[in-house]
């Protein structure tokens, strides 16, 4: 009897041991290519451990990250901190980012571009060999950015409108991440102590910095309320002047226009609105133009959603900008009118990346077509010397983009930002972003400061958006976008930051003089 | 006592006087590009060690099963080799101011569990102690496990460990041993009784609870206990010990389905109530959520088995430290079944198996020569408890259940488990040879 079930039980026992070993199979054999692709599977980090990694160039072929192997380390060398937030870091400890994140299994050689000699690689087992990227950022732009905004908290993105290539994007306080990029054994220490400096030197704040836009967001207001036929180029609103003084009152609530100066507010057109700034004109077109229209080009324009600069395929995301309240990854409905307003000259629940906002500037200048922002430019063979080969063997970008406006409006709105830049009152404020005033003459200046007010007690933090060149026929050569944290007035601080580049870039590049 | 042969087990225990030696020679090469002369004390030690239980066992005049041993002796030499391949310093003891490294302490637990199995093995001829005070077992046993939870030594959250002078020592191991001596105890003695009479509720039938209550009574005060100790492993292991022997004193499959489902709707509970059930089960459905942190080990473990593929790495050349410390913690107790299978492949870990499995069956066939109700009962429990153990921490490791934290016996680092498992191989030695001489008796008999 007990014999018998004795041997029923060594039948179960066997089942038993079979399953575990079904399982062994499973795990070993069948599913183990899968476990061995795995980005934390400690023999795909012990194997790039010691791989050597492509290169990255700036545009015309600069070096700015490299690696080298030395004692069974692949230890990566960044040139310039001024690249830092878009190259990231390729670190053995702390994973990568930025460029070296998105891009790392082509610049590793992991993937190989063309299909075939992957599959092939894969058959072999074969060691990969490293590609190299270049950037669409020129060094000397980058640079000469990142000494412009100096000491400042802030970030700059330009963007050359016609290709949506970016020509500089800089965020400060910067670092150096080639300290924890080599050896993972040293490299806490180097980490750490950028962990501890101030101000946050790991966000990029091009890309993930969130800040309230104040006056620049009427340049989107202005573009959606003309291409909507709410406003033209002459409209004006009857009761604005007395309201520059009393205040608007919309929905119980009153809205106050900001201090003036030595302006006496009068009955403004659009031109005279934006040059001056006017708060109480752009709550009217707000309300003119409605939530639901006013949401439907900020999403044309970009917002509401992420952006990512690159294609489908590799890129660098940058969060979403909001024009109201964040619901469900996108734009909430406004709750109020008075939200609505506010939102229409920039405060409010607005938040916007400086990227978003040079897009915006870039779209303008562009003829109202939204440019597909990358910063990879092409990838290419790699060359032990370091330095960079001639090989292209994929380029990005230069998709067409979507229009977000027609050109006439495009066309009228980039003649009111060049207004607010030269106009008899607009030179006051986001005149000092003019390029002239830094050595190119003969060429307009299309731009609008911003001056985001933070609440009680917090200076406001300086913006600035503009392209140039932007005279009629000229096509723009750069678009940018400049925010200082808690830099004061647009016109003081930002402004001139964004001229500057703008010049220089002009100046590289050989147009005007 | 009178010295006999033990031809076979002689015969199977010297091709390991040179794989032992050459295991931890091809590790050493592979590991440092030289031949440590150093550690090879303990390869020739374990050798020892184990030709010295063979002449032991023939001097005590043991005439039992003479796989089993081999078996043992295999399975421990696949688990020093391992052991000693990983860095010393990570697990060992401090004996009055030695420290003895991982692999030198598991030798000396080889040598304890050894002496405990010969003298059960030559000694052990009365089964009367055990069969009669059973309730003092259990009772002893029980006392030994609520002791530990109160004044224990806490390791990792549970308090299992208890402090012998220089040793800490489990005494869920030996509570594992004293559990399946009482049970089988009782059932011997009511089996006639189960087997027959069994009350219906309705279509179903169920057990005769009457008869079954005083131990149904002790067991799960023994399971209590170890369930607040949060010893997961321990319970699954008991839980899984008493229904199999429950089922094989009656017979019915119905009193294992019911126990199942009455286990199930417990791991329900506990699920809902305990965190740390919580996180072994939401881990054991997708460890891939949380990689980095609470799905770690088993990730790891996942990774090292994909690494080992068909076979393996190669002694030594697998990757089980990263830049000097441990991918998985729990790597010399809880996964080293899983470092086995990354160094020896789906072939090393099918063999490691498959000696587990011998094993049993030899387990299992002393059980059915045993003369007696108890001897059987006694002789299937532990040799139940061995391959239980077994599948549930390999099973654990290759994640088809949830993972609990036992050990693989005779492999994984241990000296509380290690000395258990020999005290199940001495009694089954015992076991062995009274069916054997029996079976002498009478074939000689009038």
């Amino acid at each position: 009897m007990i014999a018998t079930n004795i041997r029923r039980l060594s039948v179960y026992l066997v089942l038993a041991f079979a399953s575990v070993s079904g399982a062994l199979v499973w795990w070993q054999v069948l599913d183990a290519q899968t476990l061995a692709a795995r980005q934390d599977n400690p023999q795909v980090i012990a194997t790039r451990r010691s791989l050597p990694r492509g290169s990255i160039f700036d545009a015309q072929g600069r070096l700015l990250a490299s690696s080298a192997v030395t004692d069974g380390i692949s230890r990566r060398t960044y040139t310039d901190p001024a690249f830092t937030h878009v190259i990231g870091y390729a670190s053995l400890r702390y994973g990568a980012t930025g460029v070296e994140r998105a891009w790392d299994d082509l610049l590793t050689g992991r993937t190989d571009p063309n299909p075939l000699r992957d599959l092939l690689n894969d058959i072999l087992a074969r060691q990969p060999d490293p590609h190299d990227l270049t950037l669409t950022i020129d060094q000397r732009l980058q640079d000469f950015a990142a000494a412009q905004l100096g000491a400042d908290r802030g970030a700059v993105v330009a963007i050359d409108p016609r290709t949506g290539a970016i020509l500089a994007m800089v965020s400060t306080p910067s670092y150096d991440a080639t300290g924890f990029s080599g050896d993972p054994a040293t490299a806490a220490a180097a980490f750490d102590a950028v962990a501890a400096m101030a101000d946050n030197p790991f966000l990029d704040r091009g890309r993930q910095g969130h800040y309230t836009p104040g006056s620049i967001m009427k340049v989107l207001t202005t573009a959606a309320a003309l291409d909507t036929g709410v406003i033209t180029p002459q409209t004006t609103f009857a009761d604005q002047p007395q309201q520059e003084v009393d205040g608007f009152v919309v929905n119980g609530f009153t809205i106050r226009e900001h201090d003036l100066g030595k302006v006496t507010p009068a009955l403004w057109d659009l031109s005279s609105a934006l040059q001056v700034s006017s708060n109480i004109y752009f709550a009217h077109v707000g309300l003119e133009l409605g939530a639901d229209r006013y949401l439907d080009y900020a999403r044309r324009f970009g917002f509401c959603s992420g952006l990512r600069l690159g294609d489908e395929g590799r890129s660098l995301p940058v969060d979403a900008s909001y024009v109201s309240a964040q619901a469900d990854g996108g734009c909430a409905p406004f709750t109020d009118t008075v939200e609505l307003a506010s939102a229409a000259f920039g405060q409010a629940r607005v938040s916007v990346t400086p990227m978003q906002m040079a897009l915006l500037a870039a779209t303008i200048a562009n003829g109202g077509l939204v440019p597909q922002p990358y910063v990879v430019r092409d990838l290419r063979s790699h060359a032990a010397s370091g330095a960079v080969t001639d090989m292209i063997l994929e380029t990005y970008g230069g998709g067409r983009g979507n229009a977000a406006v027609s050109s006439q409006v495009a066309a009228q709105v980039r003649q009111a930002m060049i207004d607010a830049v030269d106009g008899p009152i607009g030179r006051l404020y986001a005149g000092a972003g003019a390029v002239a005033r830094f050595g190119i003459s003969g060429v307009e200046t299309a731009g609008k400061t911003g001056t985001a007010e933070r609440g009680p007690g917090l200076k406001p933090h300086s913006w600035f958006i503009g392209f140039a060149p932007a005279q009629e026929g000229a096509q723009p050569a750069i678009a940018i976008a400049v925010i200082v944290e808690g830099g004061g007035t647009g016109s003081g601080h930002a402004a001139p930051i964004g001229g500057a580049i703008m010049a220089e870039w002009l100046k590289l590049i050989g147009a005007g003089a | 006592m009178q010295a006999v042969p033990r031809p076979l087990e002689l015969r199977l225990l010297l091709p390991l006087v040179i794989l032992v030696p050459l295991g931890f020679a091809v590790t050493h090469i592979a590991q440092t590009g030289t031949l440590d002369i150093g550690p090879m004390g303990i390869a020739v030690g374990y050798v020892g060690l184990m030709l010295g239980a063979h002449v032991a066992l023939r001097l005590v005049g043991n005439r039992g099963d003479q796989l089993l041993l081999p078996c043992v002796a295999t399975i421990g030499a696949i688990g020093i080799i391992m052991l000693n391949r990983l860095p010393q310093n990570l697990l060992g003891t401090d004996v009055f101011g030695v420290r003895f490294g991982m692999a030198t302490t598991q030798l000396l637990w080889f040598a304890v569990g050894l002496t405990a199995m010969v003298l059960l093995a030559g000694r052990f001829r009365d089964d009367g102690v055990l069969r009669h005070y059973k309730y003092t077992w259990a009772l002893a046993g029980t006392l030994l496990l609520v002791i530990t939870f109160l004044f224990g030594k806490e390791v990792n959250g549970a308090r299992l460990w208890i402090d012998v002078g220089p040793v800490a020592f489990q005494p869920g191991e030996a509570i594992k041993v004293v559990l399946v001596v009482f049970i089988a105890a009782y059932l011997a003695e009511k089996r006639t009784l189960l087997a027959g009479a069994s009350a219906k509720v309705g279509p179903i039938s169920v057990p005769p609870l009457p008869y079954l209550l005083p131990m149904i009574a002790i067991f799960v005060i023994v399971m209590l206990v170890v369930v607040i100790s949060r010893d997961l492993g321990t319970a699954l292991l008991f839980m899984g010990i008493f229904l199999t022997m429950l089922f094989v004193a009656t017979g019915r499959r119905s009193y294992v389905l019911l126990g199942l489902l009455l286990f199930v709707a417990g791991s329900f509970v506990a699920y809902q109530l305990f965190g740390h059930v919580r996180v072994r089960v939401d881990n054991w459905i997708d460890p891939f959520v949380d990689p980095s942190d609470r799905g770690y080990q088993t990730v790891q473990a996942l990774y090292a088995f994909g690494r080992g593929g068909l076979f393996g790495e190669g002694l030594g050349q697998g990757l089980p430290t990263i830049s000097g410390h441990l991918p998985i913690p729990a790597l010399p107790t809880d996964f080293i079944f899983a470092a086995v299978a990354e160094e020896l492949g789906l072939i090393g870990a099918f063999a490691l198996l498959a000696l587990v499995m011998c094993l049993v069956f030899r387990g299992l066939r002393t059980a059915i020569l045993a003369k007696d109700d108890f001897s059987a009962m006694l002789a299937v429990g532990l040799t139940v408890s061995l391959g239980l153990q077994t599948l549930i921490i390999a099973a654990g490791n290759v994640k088809l259940v949830p993972l609990t934290g036992i050990t693989f016996p005779f492999v994984s680092y241990g000296g509380s488990s290690l000395l258990a498992c020999f005290v199940v191989v001495g009694l089954l030695l015992a076991i062995s040879h009274r069916s054997v001489v029996d079976a002498q008796i009478e074939g000689r008999g009038p």
